[in-house]
């Protein structure tokens, strides 16, 4: 019994492993280039672990590149895009959730199957006549291509399992349909908000497309200037790793810090149990 | 507190008819338990007079206003749902005091409402967990308690104790019984359990798939059952049918026996009819109709037994088709396989005729 377990937990543990080592491997590599010189980066056998480790890697991206000035702007279009993709989103997922309206949901997924590209000249042209271009306002605009649905598909999923009793038995208490959204099913949605805003953030931030061609010089986001380093500068891998491993580690912290919000089952102990 | 009146309701949801034309008169105060097998829409009556469900035809009115478009909201009653239905992100005191908050009622009586509350159900201790650290009979006295400090003029119920233990369920019954008697609320309680129903109404309604098949004090109900349905869902065990007719000694059953009857109906010489006899209005006696012991099952304080007409052995267990069944408050010896003769007490025989209603 005890030998199976040990057996079947190795087995798992084997499978895990396996299944996230591609992942993990860029992701150490990556690791290991940011923190290398570059002899030691075009060395044949290749270093895993250096002698000397390389912080200026670190210290280059802060100090050139307006490295502060694109982290800001990421900051903004994401942070800007998200919010206003949670004010409308969040109330339209609960609309269709409890309207049924499975239609509408159909179109909000066409809206995001539809390639970014498709919006942009229209938009660019749109932005540009608005005399919009050299602020981010166009480029949080556009990220609500990307993270209104997101949300949207999220929240009904989440308010699809809150149960109706809970909003029925508000209602009866008196509260009307505002009051019933505001104070009952909103708060119990506390989860499915936090997944959603993760997601929305991570799509965001990562977003590459809009930028390239929104952006302008003081407009840039971070990975837009990550890949201006890659293009105009001579390759050099170490501080490159090490722009790419800063641009991906807020989202890395925000998923961990998150993780506990989303498992906290909120709903436990409304309906029945025992 | 207000009457509740209920005039030729009608539910359908699309073109299935649900509620069927039912009309029900609730006095001020009364504690009325709708009861019928799953199914036969006693929650969606509940709904419709809580208005959580649009009324397809007829009237409902609360006091001397007709609600039929009215929203729950402003109807003045309180629920309480089968699964409780608390709120998960607020405290026991918060969800008693929820109401009384969108009242915007000032704090110091939304305190000392939820304290009275608090007090008469024992909620003291537990006033600041949450829904998700009560035990389910916690749960369900909090989900009382929301109903109460509202004070409003009815209360509905909807199958609140089936989500509880045996034990617990009669605990349960006894206190909301106490709870009526003290706060003398309208209330409409909905249940498929006969007992609660018997045990706790003023007044039950019998449901059966959308109708009203009766209505009536437990007892009238246990007493003059109207129909074959009524006399079947009331009492348990439930009563003893045999078919047969009446006959110039008594009434003969298809298996050929005699039963007795107190005094024959008019004009009903040789028509198909259903002899109902509780279990309980039956004895043993020397005289009495032969029958052999199939099941004996003795609780202790009394034994019910389960008896076919002698002479069937053959007939397989499971057919039931003539299976009698007796409770005798005395202890007996008798065998599964033994023949014993019951007597039936002529004062308390039910007879049906052919529809099912009572003659
Ligand atoms: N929203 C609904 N849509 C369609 N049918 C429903 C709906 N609600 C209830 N019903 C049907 O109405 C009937 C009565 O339901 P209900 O009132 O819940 O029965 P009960 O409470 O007596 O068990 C059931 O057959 C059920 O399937
Ligand atoms: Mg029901």
């Amino acid at each position: 019994m005890n030998l199976r377990k040990i057996v079947h937990g190795t087995w798992m543990a084997f499978c895990v492993f396996l299944l996230v080592s591609p992942a993990l491997f860029f992701f150490i590599w990556m690791l290991s280039l940011s923190l290398k010189y570059e002899i030691d980066n075009g060395a044949y056998p290749p270093i895993l672990i250096p002698e000397r480790i390389a912080w200026k890697n670190y210290a280059g991206v802060f100090e050139s590149n307006n490295f502060l000035l694109y982290f800001k702007n990421s900051i903004i279009v994401t942070g800007g895009a998200t919010l206003l993709a949670l004010m409308v989103g969040v109330p339209a997922g609960y609309g269709i959730a409890r309207m049924r309206a499975t239609k509408s949901a159909m179109v909000i997924m066409i809206a995001r199957m539809t390639p970014g590209l498709s919006f942009l000249i229209p938009l660019f042209l749109l932005f540009q006549w608005l005399g919009l271009l050299g602020t981010l306002v166009p480029q949080i605009l556009i990220h609500l291509v990307v993270t209104v649905p997101i949300v949207i598909w999220i929240m009904i999923s989440y308010f699809e399992t809150t149960p109706l009793e809970l909003e029925e038995a508000a209602m009866i208490d008196g509260a009307t349909r505002w009051q019933v959204f505001r104070n009952v099913a909103l708060p119990i949605a506390k989860p499915g908000i936090v997944v959603a805003f993760i997601l929305s953030v991570i799509f965001s931030w990562n977003n590459f497309v809009f930028g390239i061609v929104l952006a302008s010089r003081e407009t840039r986001t971070l990975p837009v200037a990550v890949y201006n380093m890659l293009s105009f500068e001579q390759v050099s891998w170490g501080p490159l790793a090490a722009a790419a491993l800063i641009v991906t580690l807020p989202v890395l912290i925000l998923t961990i810090v998150a993780q506990r919000q989303i498992i906290a089952g909120l709903t436990a102990g409304a309906v029945k149990g025992g | 507190m207000a009457s509740v009146t209920i005039r030729d309701v009608r539910k359908s949801f699309g073109a299935v008819d649900i509620i069927k034309g039912v009309s029900i008169d609730i006095q001020d105060g009364e504690f009325v338990i709708l009861v019928g097998p799953s199914g036969c829409g006693k929650s969606t009556l509940l709904r419709m007079i809580a208005g959580l469900e649009d009324i397809s035809g007829g009237e409902i009115r609360i006091g001397s206003r007709v609600v039929n478009n009215v929203p729950p909201k402003d109807r003045d009653i309180a629920m309480v749902f089968q699964n409780y239905a608390l709120y998960p992100h607020m405290t026991v005191a918060q969800n008693m005091a929820f109401s009384l908050k969108l009242k915007r009622s000032p704090q110091g009586e939304i305190d000392e409402r939820v304290a009275r509350a608090a007090e008469i159900l024992g909620l003291k201790p537990l006033l600041e967990r949450f829904p998700r650290q009560l035990s389910g009979g916690q749960r369900q006295r909090v989900a009382m308690g929301r109903a109460i400090v509202r004070d409003p003029q009815v209360f509905l119920f909807d199958e609140p104790l089936s989500n509880l233990d045996a034990k617990l369920r009669v605990a349960m019954r006894a206190e909301i019984k106490a709870l009526h008697q003290r706060l003398k609320t309208t209330t409409i309680y909905v249940t498929h359990d006969q007992i609660e129903a018997m045990t706790m109404a003023d007044k039950i309604v019998v449901m059966h798939d959308g109708i009203v098949e009766q209505m009536g004090a437990p007892l009238e109900l246990y007493d003059r059952p109207a129909n074959l349905f009524v006399a079947g869902f009331i009492g348990s065990p439930a009563m003893n049918f045999i078919k047969g007719n009446v006959g110039s000694n008594g009434f003969k059953a298809e298996s050929g026996q005699t039963f007795p009857l107190a005094a024959a109906p008019a004009a009903s010489d040789g028509r198909p009819m259903v002899y109902g006899i509780r279990p309980e209005h039956i004895r043993l006696t020397d005289e009495g109709v032969p029958v052999e012991v199939v099941v004996i099952e003795p609780t202790g304080s009394e034994t019910q037994i389960i008896v076919r007409p002698a002479g069937e052995r053959d007939k397989p267990v499971a057919d039931h088709s003539s299976a009698i069944t007796c409770v005798l408050k005395d202890r007996i010896a008798a065998r599964p396989g033994d023949v014993i003769r019951i007597a039936p007490d002529p004062k308390s025989i039910h007879l049906f005729d052919e529809s099912g209603r009572r003659v």
